[in-house]
């Protein structure tokens, strides 16, 4: 587990992993598993739901999700915001970690006494965070289709899957920013800081601009738009989605590579 | 023989503070050079130049010929580091730590085992239950077990044990022998005086002086009491050459003298000497030294 940064990044994070795996299934078992009593009366739940002001509809739920499909019920419950928020927790926080946390720590110092560039440092670490962001996707899915086959949800795991892959896609573009950031700069609580902000940003611009008309032309331009503002859980990956995401990710890695390669350390 | 380390002009600012100032310097081949300095003089930074972990303002530097910014990854494949302020993976055991930095480098280091045992390092035990001393043992095992052809060491002694620094001396020793070069920072004059063959000594961002160290030492100002069995005017002694200050006090009668104390002792012993102390030179005695030669030079 010590052969290369990319490794020890990875084993330096095994417990968190652990953790965090656990949280995924617990979250996806606690949700599936209530799945059965909803569906008896999704009809009632249907009817509170549009009682719910439209606007107040839209900024929190999923877009025309039915509450009594079982693709709108994970919509729901799962991917307009538990699931999300956990990708983007863990991988904002490895991403401002990895690179700034250890200079931080003052560990870089000697990690970059070895032979090893700061480029490939950056791209083993970024490597490594995009790895365990999609060991926590895998997770998801096999929770996913673990609790689909017992509650018998009827969903194909094609699709469970594809949903899976976008919200991972959706951890690695902020985590990437995160790393980026604190490459850049050294400081993980700016990076942690500045990156969540991006996220609520981007995850507000999506509901607002589905809500409000005159908003509407910028929901293109959210992130969270480009995660699941296609739907994948019905229409599977939309590959122009998919792509802004990974273009997000190499948008904030290479000018943070730069920054990183060009400024002193900090002791 | 190409230098070791070249600096030219070397200049590193942080914004509007300085750290260092115009360094110019040359370590030859196979030289034990000391970077004498107090807390804060840029003894690091100088060291963190030369690392490639700070980017120079202004001036150059070349590490075994090589552009640190440009051949990075070639020059660190030649040269051990130890850094000021260490800190290591505390959850990892010294002999993880040095396995991974080994597979860094591309194979097993065949050096760890026999220095960690005249380091009396216990490669076991993890890294965060260990003394500042030991931790900063397995820095050394880690600067020096691919045998570098250039040392780097930023204050290698700092929390060691008397024993220990003894056995670090010798290993500076070896290396000296077989050609090494090392170039190490410290603030401890006997440790630089033993082991160095010359010694920069910085002030303030600015190289104040380069000598050999037997000059380091002639220069130095040494402080010596005698305490004669009646009253001897200061005058006599103040008149010597190298005697820079001369106070009589009854019996008894401080001197500053730079350089060798023979004189004094001649002239002391014309009377009748009860008891005579001296106390090695200081850091900051030495730095006296310099800096009063400077300003006598200035005037």
């Amino acid at each position: 587990m010590l052969r290369s940064i990319f490794a020890k990044t990875l084993r330096d994070r095994r417990r968190g992993l652990l953790w965090w795996g656990a949280g995924v299934v617990l979250l996806v078992a606690w949700t599936v598993g209530f799945y059965p009593s909803i569906r008896g009366s999704a009809g009632e739940y249907s009817r509170i739901l549009e009682q719910m002001p439209e606007a107040l509809r839209e900024l929190f739920l999923a877009q025309g999700a039915d509450l009594s499909s079982p693709r709108g019920y994970l919509s729901i419950e799962l991917f307009s915001f538990m699931v999300p928020i956990l990708f983007l927790v863990y991988g904002i926080g490895f991403g401002a970690r990895t690179v700034a946390g250890e200079e931080q720590e003052g560990s870089l110092d000697l990690l970059l006494s070895n032979p090893v560039s700061r480029r490939r440092v950056l791209a083993e670490k970024l490597a490594a965070m995009l790895a365990a962001l999609a060991i926590l996707g895998g997770v998801l899915w096999v929770g996913l289709a673990a609790g689909s086959a017992i509650v018998d949800l009827d969903v194909p795991l094609s699709d469970l899957g594809s949903a899976a892959v976008s919200v991972v896609l959706l951890g690695w573009a902020f985590g990437a920013i995160a790393l980026a950031l604190g490459a850049a700069t050294g400081r993980r609580a700016l990076a942690v800081g500045i990156t969540s902000a991006l996220a609520v940003g981007s995850y507000l611009l999506n509901g607002v601009a589905a809500a409000v008309e005159a908003l509407d032309p910028f929901r293109v331009a959210s992130p969270f738009y480009w995660y699941f503002g296609g739907d994948p859980l019905a229409n599977g990956l939309s590959l122009p989605h998919a792509g802004l995401l990974i273009a997000l990710l190499g948008a904030a890695v290479l000018p943070g590579l730069a920054a990183f390669d060009r400024r002193d350390l900090a002791t | 023989m190409r230098p070791a380390i070249r600096l030219q002009g070397l200049t590193k600012l942080y914004g509007a503070t300085l750290g260092v100032e115009g360094l110019n310097l040359e370590v030859a081949t196979g030289e034990v050079f000391g970077f004498l300095g107090p807390n804060g003089a840029g003894k690091t930074t100088t060291i963190r130049l030369l690392m490639d972990l700070l980017r120079p303002t202004a001036g150059t530097l070349s590490v075994l010929g090589l552009d640190p910014r440009r051949d990075g990854v070639e020059l660190r494949r030649r040269v051990g580091y130890l850094p000021g302020e260490l800190a290591l993976y505390e959850d990892l055991t010294a002999e993880e730590l040095l396995r991974y930095f080994g597979a860094l480098r591309g194979g097993a280091s065949p050096f760890v085992r026999s220095l960690a045992e005249r380091l009396d390092l216990d490669l076991t035990r993890r890294i965060g239950s260990l003394s500042q001393g030991n931790k900063r043992k397995v820095g050394l095992v880690a600067a020096m077990m691919h045998d570098p052809e250039l040392l780097i060491l930023d204050e290698p002694t700092a929390g060691l044990d008397p024993l220990v620094q003894a056995e670090f001396h010798r290993l500076i020793e070896e290396l000296r022998a077989r050609g090494r070069t090392v170039f190490l920072s410290s603030h401890n004059l006997p440790e630089v005086e033993r082991v160095c063959d010359r010694v920069g000594v910085i002030r303030k961002g600015r190289l104040a002086a380069i000598e050999d160290v037997g000059e380091l030492h002639a220069r130095a100002l040494r402080e010596i009491e005698i305490h004669f069995a009646g009253p001897v005017p200061a005058e006599r002694f103040s008149r010597l050459p190298g005697v820079r200050e001369a106070v009589a006090e009854g019996d008894l009668l401080r001197l500053r003298v730079e350089g060798s104390l023979d004189l004094v002792i001649k002239e002391a012993a014309a009377h009748t000497v009860v008891n005579v102390s001296t106390r090695e030179p200081g850091l900051e005695e030495i730095f006296l030294a310099f800096y009063g030669k400077a300003d006598r030079d200035a005037a």
